[in-house]
């Protein structure tokens, strides 16, 4: 796919008489197919299988008086509105000297993230996922649930990143993500370049049933306290990784909205647990969070963000890298190329049995209510089950609370591995008020 | 903006001949949205950007009952046709896929149009001008409440559609929306802490608008206040206590403990249903409590017709603590046992509708006065206000929740939760600030719980709800505050 339109009318282009000096713009083409149900009934009218064409991207020019503009860019706007979308970008100019930042060439590692089965099916071939659906629904009628919904999907595109400097890179992706839950309570789900196997997906299914089954259980009382708690893998993303991201993040450090402060990256003092590193690894073959550049046309790399408990690096674009005065950075866009690592993990059976009187977390309600500036926490659990000394005996609900920080900072934090999962889940001691 | 939806008439009819000839019926919709934003950070514009999306979607059903969906971001007619040909052929072979077979309602044709006067003026938005005013409020709060770190933004959203069925179904609207938001974050000993707060209204020249930047930059020094004084905090104890919301809280509940949990596609899983109708009649909450969703004109997520072409109606949801009805489409009003209000909404072209929301509120019955604007009751004057109803005399202590940070439900179980930005203590003692905390339980027993209220209604607590991956505005209230019993089967969590 090019986008010849839009660079031509880009320089051809003097909105109030003013070109552009530099330009940048990342776009995307992708066709990508959907299976989705409802309460045990698929396709319906209100989760058709449906198809779906998109082309766009984002662009930052940088005019010769100096201002720059930045935004999205819809198909409309690299095509045939390619004049007007740029006359709506001069209006929107603005003085930001750090975000006029150009890159060039560059050499670019190369990484699989296309598959050919995964490109068929986006462009109509749905036997594979019905296939995928066959299975779950022998697994729900296996397991006597009541009801089910999810939703797969595959897609498969072109990305490109082309700048006023020489950058012209571009890229063939492919992806497929499914998501399950089973009685509107436990969900499990998988994203990838290239389908997982036939028995990672069922073995996947098998847990999500397995946890199912036990929520229809109802545990012992537990008393409000201060437990060892595990928060499962799904938990560990939403709240744990999520939070550290939005504090490692350039823009909430220049501007002082988060927890770490500029001066802590590079110094000698952790600010965690010194055994625990977080690191970006984008150049492994087909994972969803793999990729060849950045949106800014930044070369793939690993990078460490956090090692030994110190911190190495915020994540930046190149604005707030220019602000911070930092290099820029891969940006993760993606768990499963994301590493929170420590000491070797505990296997789940293991975990389990450090944490018997305490709980399993399987997920949470109400993430994206929380202030995440402060590391605070107080969320709903309730599709929590009691451990016991044969492991998990039964669903509790309940509400969990602490500081995230506090946690990652304990000597009572272990890693747990769970089958089939990239992130870790984590033991940790934290408050449980059951309901 | 809206003449390119004008134009699309001849390709509709084209594309409609063409779906009644495969004798299947066909909703098209049409969307072109424009997005203005500018977000200023200490006195510097960080970002102003103005995006323009559209596109189509096209829906067909088959006789059969089979259905597709199919979407493309441009108007080109012959990839609408490849587009349309390809999703009859994917409804078609719908049985062979193991699709569900929705059976075809009876539709009656409407044709309409709704552009509020508010929607000429996004043609004329100046982002510079935009940025400068923010600058300009933003030194105004800073004056006020020194030390803290603002962030301000604007939004400017104009949202147009143009919804065509093959049975004659034309209608185009406009949803204008204009939200202003202020983040203020102050740093503690162990950390920072923010709180928002926001501001909306259907016309873009809202920070111009005195009456509204008067409320905003009231709310902006409450936020900014709170978020100095919550890093020094401490937690409440969890448990359940005698409570006192306020009106966004309380849209948060409707639409958290009971608004999803009404929208008919989730009956077959819905706690408030049985056998996949809803259960009307039940009592499910206290006989003073209704509970109402409906398009209000000029409100954040008003939508006059849904995706579907139908008026959007009323939906009284909960009738003097009765379930009476549902939010419903056609494809789910029969099997649901509700009438249909046509729920439907989605949140681009790219998305088939699914029913929800509008404008939720709760409704108590016999209020008690509040005297002032909502903005003029800090933490005492709430506190004043329930002494002087009498409700001191029944709590020694009542547990204030104020402000509305989001929530989340799961309509399976009935399980609900929202958070507040902070928590105060009220007694005739004096008061106590406490760290937010989540907001948890039973949604029969937080309705049931409604004891009283205080104050007229306000409707203008808005937000985002988010749906099966699909973003749309939201928009509800109630009385200025709402006094709950406590309940066993609702709880204020440990933090």
């Amino acid at each position: 796919m090019r986008a010849p339109r839009w660079i031509d009318a880009l320089r051809s282009s003097r909105p109030d008489g003013i070109g552009a000096a530099e330009w940048s713009l990342y776009a995307t083409e992708t066709r990508r197919i959907t299976l989705q149900t409802k309460d045990r009934e698929t396709g319906n009218a209100h989760v058709p299988l449906t198809i779906t064409d998109s082309a766009g991207g984002r662009y930052l020019i940088v005019w010769e008086d100096g201002l720059v503009s930045r935004g999205g860019l819809e198909r409309h706007d690299l095509e045939q509105g390619a004049a007007s979308a740029i006359a709506l970008a001069r209006a929107a100019a603005y003085d930001d000297a750090d975000a006029a930042a150009v890159l060039g060439p560059a050499e670019f590692a190369a990484v699989e993230l296309h598959d050919g089965k995964t490109a068929r099916v986006a462009a109509g071939d749905v036997g594979p996922l019905a296939e995928r659906w066959r299975l779950v629904r022998k697994t729900v009628e296996g397991g006597e649930f009541a009801t089910w919904s999810g939703a797969i999907h595959a897609s498969a595109g072109e990305a490109l990143v082309a700048t006023s400097r020489g950058l012209d890179v571009s890229v063939q992706t492919t992806q497929v993500r499914w998501h399950v839950s089973i009685d509107g309570e436990v969900g499990a789900g998988h994203s990838a370049r290239a389908f997982e196997s036939r028995d990672d997906f069922s073995a996947r299914l098998e847990r999500l049933a397995g946890c199912a089954a036990l929520l229809r259980k109802p545990a012992g009382p537990m008393v409000p306290g201060v437990h060892d708690l595990i928060l499962h893998p799904g938990v560990v993303e939403d709240l744990v990784l999520a939070t550290l991201l939005h504090h490692l993040d350039a823009s909430t450090i220049a501007h002082g909205e988060g927890h770490f402060r500029r001066e802590q990256f590079g110094s000698s003092g952790p600010v965690l647990r010194e055994d625990l590193s977080l690191r970006l690894d984008p150049l492994l073959p087909l994972r969803s969070g793999s990729y060849r550049f950045t949106r800014e046309g930044l070369p793939a790399k690993g990078c460490v963000f956090v090692d030994r408990g110190r911190l190495k690096t915020p994540v930046a674009g190149l604005k707030y890298a220019r602000r911070l005065g930092i290099p820029p950075t891969p940006i993760p866009y993606g768990s499963d190329t994301l590493f929170l690592e420590g000491p070797e993990p505990l296997r789940e059976r293991e975990a389990q049995a450090r944490a018997e009187g305490g709980a399993l977390v399987l997920s949470v309600l109400g993430v994206h209510t929380l202030d995440l500036a402060s590391g605070d926490f107080s969320l709903s659990a309730p599709q929590t089950l009691r451990l016991g000394a044969a492991g998990p005996e039964g669903r509790l609900r309940g509400t969990i609370s602490g500081n995230l920080f506090e946690i990652l900072r304990s000597d009572s934090l272990h890693l747990v591995r769970f089958e089939g999962e990239h992130t870790p889940g984590l033991l940790v001691r934290c408050r449980l008020d059951p309901e | 903006m809206i003449e390119h939806l004008d134009a699309l008439s001849s390709l509709a009819d084209l594309l409609g001949a063409r779906a009644r000839s495969a004798g299947t019926l066909l909703i098209w919709r049409t969307q072109i949205r424009s997005v203005h934003r500018v977000l200023v950070q200490a006195g510097k514009t960080e970002e102003s950007s103005t995006a323009t999306s559209l596109g189509h979607g096209i829906q067909v059903f088959t006789p059969e009952g089979g259905t597709a969906f199919a979407s493309r971001d441009d108007f080109r007619e012959d990839e609408a046709a490849v587009l349309l040909d390809r999703a009859l052929e994917i409804a078609a072979s719908g049985t062979r896929l193991g699709l569900h077979a929705s059976p075809l309602p009876d539709l009656v044709p409407e044709r309409g149009r709704e552009v509020p006067p508010a929607a000429a003026a996004f043609e004329r938005i100046d982002l510079h001008g935009v940025a400068l005013r923010l600058a300009e409020l933003e030194a105004e709060i800073a004056a006020q409440v020194p030390g803290v770190t603002l962030k301000l933004s604007y939004t400017a959203d104009r949202d147009a559609w143009r919804i065509f069925r093959s049975d004659g179904t034309d209608v185009l609207y406009v949803m204008p929306r204009c939200v202003l938001r202020v983040q203020a974050t102050a740093r503690g000993r162990e950390g920072p802490h923010s709180v928002g707060c926001s501001l909306g209204g259907p016309d873009p020249g809202l920070p111009w608008d005195e009456i509204s930047v008067r409320r905003l930059l009231q709310r902006a020094e409450s936020a900014a206040r709170l978020a100095q004084k919550l890093p020094d905090a401490p937690p409440h104890r969890a448990g359940s206590f005698p409570m006192v919301i306020d009106y966004a809280l309380a849209k948060g509940l409707a639409h958290e403990a009971f608004g999803h949990a009404s929208e008919a596609d989730g009956y077959r899983s819905s706690i408030l249903a049985r056998d996949g109708k809803l259960r009307i009649g039940e009592e499910v909450g206290a006989r003073h409590v209704s509970i109402v969703d409906e398009p209000v004109p000029g409100d954040h997520a008003w939508q006059p017709w849904s995706a579907n072409g139908i008026r959007r109606g009323r939906a009284v949801i909960v009738d003097h603590g009765r379930l009476a009805a549902g939010l419903a489409d056609p494809w789910s009003a029969a099997q649901g046992g509700v009438a249909i209000t046509d729920a439907a909404r989605a949140e681009s072209f790219r998305n088939p509708p699914l029913p929800r929301m509008s404008n939720i509120r709760i409704e108590v019955g016999e209020p008690a006065a509040a005297p002032g604007t909502f903005e003029s009751y800090g933490p005492e004057e709430v506190r004043d206000l329930l002494a002087a109803g009498g409700v001191l005399r029944r709590h020694r202590r009542l547990t204030f929740l104020s402000g509305y940070a989001g929530g989340q439900v799961n309509p399976a179980t009935g399980d609900f939760v929202f958070q507040c930005k902070a928590v105060y203590e009220l007694s005739q003692d004096g008061i106590v600030l406490h760290r937010p905390a989540i907001f948890a339980g039973s949604m029969f027993g937080a309705l049931r719980s409604v004891r009283e209220a205080f104050g007229p209604l306000r409707l203008d607590a808005l937000g985002t709800c988010g749906k099966w991956g699909q973003n749309v505005p939201s928009s509800g209230g109630s009385h200025y505050f709402v006094v709950l019993d406590p309940d066993p089967t609702v709880r204020l969590g440990g933090a």
